[in-house]
C-alpha cells in the first residue's frame, strides 16, 4: 500500500499517464480510499491545465510586435521578409 | 508521421521564402516562453530581449538547413538555449539544468508516517478568471512561474507550455528523463503551492 506521500510524488507521472500497469494500480486503489490525495491530484490536474492556459496569456500588443519583428527582419542579409 | 508534420513542412517552406505572415505566426506561437526561459537563465531582462532577437535573426538565416529531425519549435528552442548558454558564459556563468538537487515543496506536507499532516482542499471555487489580490488566476500562475528556478521554469514551459516531446524537451536542456520529470514535477508543486497560498488567503 502506498503512503499519502508516495501518492503525491507520483502524481504528475500519473496525470501524465507516464504509470505502468502496477504502479498506477497501486495509485487507484489508494485514490479510491483517500479524499486527502483524491484532492491532491486534483489540484495537481489544475495546475497542469492553467499552466497550459497560462501561456495564452502573452499575447502582445500588435504594434509592439509589429516593431519587434521588424528588427528582426532589418538585421536579415538579403532583405527578405519584405513582403506583406 | 504525426499529423500537424506535413502543415509544419508547408510552414518551413514559407519560412525559407521569406514570407512574413508565417514568421508573425511562428513568432507569436514561441516568442514570450522564449524570452521567459531566457530571462531565467540570464537574469536581466535587456539582455535576454537581445539574444531572443538574435535567435529569431539566426532562425530565419538557418531555415534553410532545417531538417526535420526535430520539430521546428524544438529546433527553435534549442537555437535559443544555445545562445543563451553562451552569453551566460560569456558573463562568467556557467548554465546548468541538471536537478537543483532542493527537497520539492511538499517536504514538510506529511507526518511521520507519510500521511497528510493538513488535509488537502478540493479548490472548489478556482476558474482561469476568478480574481484574487487584483488579478486572475492565470496571472497568478505565470507569476509563479516566473519565480521558479531556470531548470524547473524552463521544463515547465518546454513541456507544459509548449507541449514539446520529453526527448526534443532532454535533448535541448542536456538532462535526462529521470531528471526531466523531477524538475517538472517540483516546478507544479511549487505553482501548485502559489496557488492553494492565494486560494487560502482568500477564505479567510
Amino acid at each position: 500500500m502506498l503512503s499519502c506521500k508516495e501518492v503525491a510524488e507520483r502524481a504528475s507521472a500519473l496525470i501524465d499517464g507516464e504509470l505502468g500497469m502496477f504502479d498506477l494500480l497501486q495509485m487507484r486503489l489508494h485514490l479510491a480510499m483517500c479524499k486527502g490525495c483524491s484532492a491532491f491530484v486534483r489540484q495537481m490536474r489544475i495546475t497542469r491545465d492553467l499552466t497550459a492556459s497560462a501561456a495564452l496569456l502573452d499575447d502582445q500588443r500588435a504594434d509592439e510586435v509589429d516593431r519587434r519583428i521588424a528588427a528582426i527582419l532589418s538585421r536579415l542579409p538579403d532583405g527578405r521578409h519584405t513582403g506583406p | 508521421m504525426k499529423p500537424d508534420m506535413a502543415d509544419e513542412t508547408a510552414l518551413v517552406a514559407q519560412l525559407a521564402t521569406g514570407d512574413r505572415a508565417a514568421f508573425e505566426c511562428v513568432y507569436r506561437k514561441h516568442n514570450a516562453s522564449m524570452l521567459r526561459i531566457c530571462e531565467g537563465m540570464i537574469r536581466n531582462r535587456a539582455t535576454a530581449e537581445e539574444v531572443v532577437q538574435d535567435s529569431w535573426v539566426a532562425v530565419l538565416n538557418g531555415i534553410g538547413r532545417f531538417e526535420g529531425r526535430s520539430s521546428l519549435a524544438g529546433w527553435i528552442f534549442a537555437i535559443l538555449v544555445n545562445k543563451a548558454r553562451s552569453r551566460a558564459q560569456r558573463d562568467g556563468r556557467m548554465i546548468s539544468f541538471e536537478s537543483d538537487g532542493e527537497e520539492d515543496g511538499l517536504a514538510a506536507a506529511f507526518d511521520g508516517r507519510g500521511r497528510w499532516k493538513d488535509m488537502p482542499d478540493l479548490w472548489e471555487t478556482i476558474t482561469p478568471d476568478r480574481i484574487v489580490e487584483g488579478r486572475n488566476m492565470l496571472a497568478h500562475v505565470a507569476a509563479a512561474i516566473d519565480a521558479l528556478p531556470a531548470s524547473q521554469r524552463s521544463v515547465l514551459i518546454l513541456r507544459g507550455q509548449q507541449d514539446l516531446d520529453p526527448s526534443e524537451v532532454c535533448a535541448i536542456l542536456n538532462i535526462s528523463e529521470g531528471n526531466m520529470r523531477v524538475l517538472l514535477h517540483r516546478a507544479r508543486l511549487s505553482v501548485r503551492n502559489s496557488l492553494d497560498a492565494i486560494l487560502a488567503g482568500s477564505r479567510s
